[in-house]
């Protein structure tokens, strides 16, 4: 499944507005913010649509999943939003995240727990809050997103830091430390990044991370960050990536990098970290500029093209390149 | 002393989803407590008149098996001692009372992830480990490094 899908649902009490755009999206935030009376009122709909006194507007079909049905529903239908209300086990297991692995559905599903087997974008991590207009409508709230925690929040301290992790094993952290030499560990996958940052709790430590998969580690890497007093920061890009199509490198359509949500498709990338590493490899086969995630290509590391990248980084990240 | 279970809990009197325990277990008595119409005041922004009705602000009158998941977990936790909730159905705005309820009496919960207590002022027993932090940044600290929550 592709595509960016309002979904309006209401009745005459209540109202809701939703935006998705990739196959995992997290509800979370505080209790009594309306997560499941959401989920009541869809399920309410669903028993008896024309008769409910609930309208739902969505381009799509959209279906409670609960611990009886969701097998069944998952491997029977396609092209639809499932919503699932936290409490549900199923959540914690392998075998539902190998369903929306290879799901032709998309999965909006309320849960304050990790989830480590969905790789889930931090982009797409959202609480619910009053509209502001009238109180009449409840519109999702990022708790979560690059932009805040790159373009707002790196603290003056991190100047002086002390160690750089990258998620990335090879090619990401080969490249980043070029920018950062001698500083750059690698933590071999996102499982391990807040481990490793706790070993660093008391030095300057900037952990980057590919955020179209990093939702998982977020939570937790946010309270280690809080709880440092801001001595732990952290950068999380869609992925690495996602920054070299971005550099103005390689000739990438606009859209690819702006209306991802209509080439991404759920049934073939997991994760939006997974197509721009499809997409990088598969343009760039067989020419000098050939990505491979395994060893980045020298044709990256020309300071040119290293250069054409750190151009695209926020600056409060490139004020800590530049301070080396 | 509030204790925590950090990652699987895996006893027998552990309630995964208190939400729905609660519908089909709660006690009027536990309804009647003023405790409990704080809370729902505080968390739901609504009254509970009675053990029958609940007045919200935005859905009107309801039963209360539409309070949220957080307050009636906690309404549990205070008015039940033979189980261990899972907290993870509390959202932050649910952590003075969880605390609150606990300097009354011993309290064990189980969380599956790392819930935003204040930065100190409070003592809290981490079950796994039997160790007691005051702090918000050991408690942190303690869970990730030890990998409680990665099971």
């Amino acid at each position: 499944m592709t595509g960016r899908y309002e979904i309006v649902l209401y009745n005459n009490k209540i109202c809701y507005r939703l935006d998705v755009k990739r196959n995992i999206t997290v509800l979370r935030g505080d209790s009594a913010s309306g997560k499941s009376e959401l989920i009541r009122l869809l399920g309410a709909y669903n028993s008896n649509p024309s008769s409910s006194g609930i309208t739902l507007i969505c381009e799509k079909k959209c279906t409670v999943l609960n611990e009886e049905n969701w097998q069944l529903f998952t491997e029977t239908y396609s092209d639809r939003i499932f919503f699932i209300d936290e409490g549900n086990g199923f959540l914690r297991t392998t075998e539902f995240a190998d369903t929306v692995k290879r799901s032709d559905n998309y999965y909006i599903i309320i849960s304050r727990e990790g989830m480590p087997n969905l790789p889930y974008s931090i982009e797409e991590i959202y609480g619910l809050r009053e509209g502001s207009d009238s109180g009449k409508y409840r519109l999702p709230k990022r708790i979560y997103n690059e932009m805040y925690r790159l373009y707002g929040n790196v603290p003056e301290s991190i100047l002086d830091l002390n160690v750089v992790v990258t998620e990335d094993s090879n090619s990401g952290n080969e490249f980043f430390s070029l920018l950062f030499p001698d500083k750059c560990i690698s933590s071999a996958g996102k499982s391990n990044i807040t481990k490793i940052l706790s070993q660093h709790f008391n030095e300057r430590v900037l952990a980057i991370v590919d955020g179209a998969a990093f939702g998982p580690e977020m939570q937790k890497c946010m309270e280690l960050s809080d709880a440092s007093g801001g001595a732990i920061s952290v950068y999380a890009p869609e992925s690495f990536e996602y920054l070299i199509l971005q550099s103005g490198i390689l000739e990438v359509p606009k859209s690819v990098l702006e209306e991802t949500w209509n080439y991404a498709d759920s049934a073939k990338y997991f994760s939006w970290e997974e197509f721009f590493t499809h997409y990088l490899s598969d343009t760039t086969r067989n020419t000098v500029s050939q990505y491979s995630k395994k060893k980045l290509n020298d044709f990256y590391k020309t300071a040119g093209n290293v250069k054409s990248v750190y151009d695209v980084l926020p600056e409060s990240l490139k004020a800590i390149v530049d301070a080396f | 002393m509030l204790s925590i279970y950090f990652g699987t809990y895996k006893g027998d009197n552990y309630i995964d989803n208190p939400d729905l325990y609660f519908d089909n277990t709660y006690e009027d008595e536990w309804l009647n407590d003023p405790v409990s119409k704080q809370m729902v005041k505080d968390i739901d922004r609504s009254e509970l008149v009675s053990p029958n009705l609940v007045i919200s602000p935005v859905l009107g009158s309801i039963p209360v098996s539409r309070l949220s998941g957080g307050v009636k977990t906690l309404i549990q936790i205070n008015n039940d001692k033979d189980h261990v909730y899972n907290a993870s159905a509390c959202g932050d705005n649910c952590v003075p009372w969880l605390l609150k309820i606990s300097e009354e009496k011993d309290v064990l919960v189980r969380l599956g992830h790392l819930m935003r207590f204040p930065d100190k002022d409070f003592h809290i027993r981490i079950a796994n480990t039997d160790e007691i932090v005051d702090s918000r940044q050991v408690l942190v600290q303690r869970v990730i490094s030890e990998g409680m929550l990665d099971e």
